[in-house]
């Protein structure tokens, strides 16, 4: 194989490697196989997710807890490690009974305002790992203080351990039948969980009984304590609300396996929902919840795409906190609730959301009563516009909740109002110099005897002039009134009083009113829209540079440095940057926006902590979550799929939250960071399986040279032993005969000594041991070595100094020698000279090794270094070698640090040159 | 026990036939031993004139016995190793072994070294008996009172630590000693430098000494592991 690129290191470790592995016999590295393992990995993972079942009834009292603990009984008799997680302290006798014979896994006690309260130690039971944990009351908000807000978040955090889950949870509970619950029964429940942390679980059993058995069973104490039984009968557990309920469970209980088995199968056959679309608006209102989930319930039902659009106006900034961190709560309900939020620039709301409707292909639009209200100066309601704007699409409207009904009046008329007026100082001093400047000028007019016309043009031109400049309409209006009174004390008869004679003057004033009214807020609306155009291009930028920065970035932790600074860009926040190696976090990469007084709080182990379980658990932490919500930063992971290549953390105030914009961007640019970061794991796992399937080759190569090269002189000695024991042959045969075999294992010998030169080489670096030798020493061996051929030859040597010393290791060196002594003798004929020169140049010793045989052509010239390469292309058996002997030198000269090379000798014949360290060495005389 | 035998100690049987069969045909005496407890047994009970011992015994490092071998004599101790590493020799030198030969040897070189090592043998058993004033190995001759050397009865300059190396060697006539030895001996320590100081000397030394007779020097070079100066035929 001519021209081969490896060098003989690499060539030997492989066939070392590779016999090991043939004695162990591993597989060979197949791209199929591969495939199939990596996709086996993936399933095994998700098999390693343990599986939930949630005991599920309509109220308390029905027998969740106590079935749950029955069928742990049962799991426990068959053999399984079965733990209780959390047991809610029941008064209910019979239930705690069962809890005995169970092992119990200590809660955790907290203090909470003097009162000392349980909660389930989640590290406990992680490191406790059985194979089923007992988790009761799924809904059940966590104290402050602990990891995740809500338990249903701990039992996420349990399955993905590996760890079953048996837990309880009543239907008041679901996010999506909050509403409907609280119609029944008039109490809105405040413990929630997502619909689809009850739809996703592997097995729901409905523990169900009859209301009139269940009002019995509360009426026997066997429910709640005597003294509770009365208040609970009057005011929750009368007879038709619990069939209410009870109807309620059944059907959400059918719908899941209807929804579960449904979305598998669009899965399977990769197509998305049907024509359906159901769209929500959102608003920091308090009654949008109620519409959200209205949303989900009907996207749900019609089995749609469901979305959720918010419209950013141009008084978006302007909103109070409060309101802010409403709508922030309203738009993670409706993720929660499985919508997908979108958000839209705009004024007027109800002309966007149409727009929206139609470009998307909204099939159905839910919204609540209070918009069907209409607003202080439109002439239809909310409504009424969409209607018209948007006559194809459905339009379902829901009725607002009682009790909300005030604060949604208030909230609404507030929102009237959509500007929030405000002056400022130097909107004041502004106007005080334009009404000076255009009375001074309406003062030249005068003098210049203009008419009136010009001077009241005047004053309105620099009303308007105002209107664009300053801030805030009300300035503006200021100066609309001191103008009109400027002119009419001025300017009109009688002068210098405030009194008018002509009628027409409140016209002129009620005219420069609303110029002054109508320029400046158009004025405002262009700024603003200005603003936002330009703040709406920076992003673009950014986005687009990003882009392109990370299409050049081949190197992993570039990639994440290159986008925490975009991010920084971006957000104007400090943001973390942690990338992975081999399954852990590395240490953090800050970019800081603005100061770096936060490094400190950044790097503390509590951080970091966050961090790695963002890492660990894939999913979101920090603050503005429900997980971790105290730590500083808001923590995301970088991944792709199911594989996590790092944690992004974003320095923020949990009280402050991001803008929906702010986090879509973040979503967006995080996926393709993770694009990118897969990709070039994935280019590298395909060079390392690249470079074994070359080594595969190579080894196979090498072998089968090697084994040709050792069955031919093995032959010639078997075969003329073999003759030697048969025949009888005369004396000078025999002689000639031993002679052959004599001479073939030398051969052999000296094979096996490049060889094990070869072996002398760990990880591509050869284990070569330097010492101060004398040059001649290591001559004069070599020369014991070399075969007998070398009597037919002429081998001078002439040292120009024979009290050389060099740097090297003997052995390889004296085979370097050996190779190249013996080359000569193969390839000229009997009788050539050879020639072994050395001389000293600067520090180095060169040593030529030449004759004057045949020579070497100039086009073999570039690839007789190369491993395998021989003067014949073919493997021939006369020309016995193995083309190893030169690429030896080569790798030991390098190893070395010399240069080895080859040239033409004068008349004719080929010199090889090498190089070696020369040493002086001082001469200890005493 | 007066034998004139040699103890052979190789547990692979063609090699181990090999040796006695070389060793037959130049009419020696031998013994066989199979490993390293056998060895020794023979060793202490037979009393041999040589020891030809194999390194990659089955049972006991070869190091070990040489050890052992030495705690109570001074039989000269030829062996046998690999070809590839020269660290086991140098162990073996300096454990108390007086020669080497590496494998694949031939039987020429088997035979060679024996009889170097019966000829040292023959001296140090006539010098036992003299007052050691002189020393002389073919035309090498050293006067230890007058502390000069001479060849073919010509005076030769030596430095002083030439004429260390040179005792040194002739003191231990017959045996490899390897370089960290020698440099011990003479400098009291074995650092890096003194031992490329100790290769000029000796090349300096044998350029004064061997210049004539390069085929058959009287000080042999070992690279990788040491010198040895050899008893030359009379």
């Amino acid at each position: 194989m001519p021209g081969s690129d490896i060098s003989i290191f690499e060539l030997f470790g492989i066939l070392k490697k590779g016999y090991e592995r043939d004695i162990m016999e591993e597989f060979r590295p197949n791209p199929n196989e591969l495939l199939s393992q990596i996709k086996e990995k993936e399933e095994e993972k998700k098999r390693k997710r343990g599986m939930l079942k949630i005991f599920f009834g309509y109220s308390a009292g029905v027998g969740k807890t106590y079935d749950m603990l029955k069928s742990a009984h049962e799991i426990k008799d068959e053999g399984k490690d079965v733990v209780c997680g959390y047991i809610e302290p029941h008064t209910r006798p019979a239930t705690m009974e069962l809890v005995n014979g169970l092992e119990m896994i200590p809660v955790k006690e907290k203090e909470y305002h003097g009162i000392t309260l349980k909660e389930m130690d989640l590290d406990a039971v992680l490191k406790r790992k059985p194979q089923l944990v007992l988790v009761d009351e799924y809904a059940h908000t966590n104290l402050e203080g602990s990891r995740h807000q809500k338990r249903y978040q701990d039992v996420e955090e349990i399955l993905n351990a590996g760890i079953d889950v048996y837990t309880t949870v009543n239907v008041q509970h679901l996010e999506s039948l909050c509403d409907i619950v609280a119609s029944i029964t008039g109490i809105v429940v405040k413990e929630r969980i997502p619909d689809s942390s009850f739809d996703h679980a592997d097995e729901v059993k409905l523990v169900d009984i009859e209301p009139k058995e269940l009002l019995q069973r509360l009426k026997d104490g066997k429910v709640y304590r005597k003294l509770q039984v009365k208040k609970a009968l009057d005011n929750f557990f009368t007879e038709e609300k619990l069939t209410a309920l009870r109807e309620i469970a059944l059907r959400r209980t059918a719908d899941r396996v209807n929804i579960t088995s449904e979305k598998a199968k669009r899965r399977n056959k990769s197509e998305y929902f049907t024509e359906e679309k159901i769209l929500i608006g959102l608003s920091s209102s308090p009654s949008n919840p109620k519409i959200i989930r209205a949303g989900a319930r009907m996207a749900m039902a019609f089995e749609g795409e469901f979305i959720a659009l918010f419209v950013e106006t141009s008084s978006y900034d302007n909103i109070n906190e409060k309101d802010k961190k409403r709508l922030k709560d309203n738009m993670r309900l409706a993720e929660k609730l499985g919508a997908k939020i979108e958000t839209v620039k705009g004024d007027d709301i109800a002309f966007v959301i149409a727009e929206y409707a139609k470009i998307s292909g909204i099939s159905k639009i839910v919204v609540g009563r209070s918009n069907t209200r209409r607003g202080f100066f439109s002439k239809a309601s909310f409504t009424e516009r969409l209607i018209v704007i948007a006559p194809n699409l459905e339009i379902y409207v829901i009725p607002d909740s009682n009790l909300e009904k005030i604060n949604q009046k208030v909230w609404n008329d507030k929102h009237q109002m959509k500007d929030k007026i405000w002056v400022t100082w130097k909107d004041l001093i502004f106007i005080a110099i334009l009404l000076a400047v255009s009375t001074i000028i309406s003062f030249l007019f005068y003098d210049m005897k203009f008419s009136e016309v010009n001077i009241i043009t005047t004053y309105i031109l620099f009303v308007m002039i105002s209107g664009i400049l300053t801030e805030g309409i009300l300035s503006s209006l200021i100066l609309a009134v001191l103008s009109v009174a400027c002119f009419n004390y001025f300017f009109t008869a009688p002068r210098f009083s405030f009194l008018t004679y002509n009628t027409g003057y409140p016209v002129t004033f009620v005219i420069t009113f609303f110029a002054a009214f109508f320029s400046s807020s158009l004025a405002q609306k262009l700024k603003k829209q200005s603003k936002e155009i330009a703040k709406v291009a920076y992003r673009s930028k950014v986005m687009f540079d990003t882009n392109q920065l990370l299409q050049a970035e081949k190197d992993i932790d570039r990639i994440g440095q290159i986008v925490a600074k975009q991010f920084v860009k971006i957000l104007n926040r400090d943001i973390i940057f942690y990338g992975a190696k081999d399954g852990k976090l590395k240490e953090p990469d800050i970019s800081f926006y603005g100061s770096d007084e936060k490094k400190s709080v950044y790097e503390k182990e509590s951080e970091k902590a966050v961090a790695n379980w963002v890492f660990l658990n894939n999913n979101r932490a920090g603050a503005t979550t429900d997980t971790l919500g105290s730590a500083a930063c808001y923590y995301l992971a970088i991944r792709s799929l199911e594989e996590v290549y790092g944690v992004i953390g974003i320095g923020i105030d949990a009280q402050e939250g991001l803008e929906a914009y702010e986090n879509n961007l973040i979503f967006a640019v995080l996926t393709e960071t993770a694009a990118y970061m897969e990709k070039e794991t994935f280019r590298m796992r395909e060079q390392k399986t690249a470079e074994q399937v070359n080594s595969e080759k190579l080894r196979a190569n090498l072998l089968r040279s090697i084994s040709h090269d050792l069955r031919t002189p093995l032959t010639s000695i078997c075969g003329n032993a073999d003759m030697m024991l048969q025949t009888q042959l005369d004396e000078e045969t025999k002689k000639k005969i031993c002679g052959e075999i004599y001479d073939d294992g030398m051969w052999l010998i000296n094979l096996v000594e490049n060889l094990l030169s070869v072996t002398r080489i760990e990880d591509k670096t050869m284990n070569i041991r330097l010492q101060i030798e004398l040059l001649e020493d290591i001559i004069t061996e070599a020369m014991s070595h070399i075969s007998r051929r070398r009597e037919n030859y002429h081998i001078v040597i002439e040292m120009e100094d024979e009290m050389q010393m060099v740097l090297c290791d003997s052995r390889l060196i004296i085979q370097v020698f050996i190779n190249l002594i013996e080359n000569a003798l193969k390839y000229t004929p009997p009788g050539t000279d050879i020639k072994i020169k050395t001389k000293k140049q600067k520090e180095w010793v060169v040593v030529e090794v030449s004759d004057n045989g045949v020579g070497i052509s100039d086009e073999s010239k570039p690839y007789i270094f190369d491993m395998f390469y021989t003067a014949n292309e073919k493997i021939v058996d006369s020309k016995r070698s193995l083309g190893m002997g030169l690429a030896l030198c080569k790798s030991i000269i390098h190893a070395h640090g010399g240069k080895i090379r080859v040239k033409d000798n004068m008349p004719k014949g080929a010199v090889f040159e090498f190089t070696l360290q020369s040493q002086e060495v001082k001469i200890r005389e005493t | 026990m007066k034998h004139d035998f040699i103890l052979i100690v190789e547990d692979d049987t063609a090699i181990r036939n090999l040796i006695c069969m070389a060793l037959e045909i130049e009419k020696y005496e031998y013994h066989a031993a199979y490993n390293g407890s056998q060895a020794l047994i023979e060793a202490t009970s037979q009393n041999p004139d040589i020891i030809l011992l194999d390194l990659g015994l089955p049972d006991i490092d070869g190091i070990e016995i040489i050890k052992k071998v030495r705690g109570w004599s001074k039989v000269p101790i030829i062996v046998i190793s690999a070809r590839s590493e020269d660290k086991d020799k140098i162990d073996a030198l300096d454990a108390g072994a007086d020669d080497y030969i590496t494998k694949p040897f031939s039987t020429t070189e088997l035979l060679a070294r024996i009889r170097s090592t019966y000829r040292r043998i023959k001296y140090l058993k006539s010098t036992l008996q003299q007052e050691v004033s002189e020393f002389t190995n073919g035309k090498l001759k050293i006067d230890y009172l007058l502390q000069t050397a001479f060849v073919e009865n010509q005076c030769i300059h030596l430095t002083p630590i030439e004429y260390k190396i040179l005792c040194l060697l002739a003191q231990n006539i017959g045996r490899v000693l390897t370089h960290a030895y020698m440099t011990k001996e003479i400098w009291g320590s074995a650092l890096e430098s003194d031992v490329a100081s100790l290769r000029v000397h000796v090349a300096t030394l044998r350029k004064k000494i061997d210049a004539e007779n390069r085929s058959n020097p009287y000080i042999t070079t070992h690279v990788g592991i040491g010198y040895c100066m050899q008893k030359l035929d009379e």
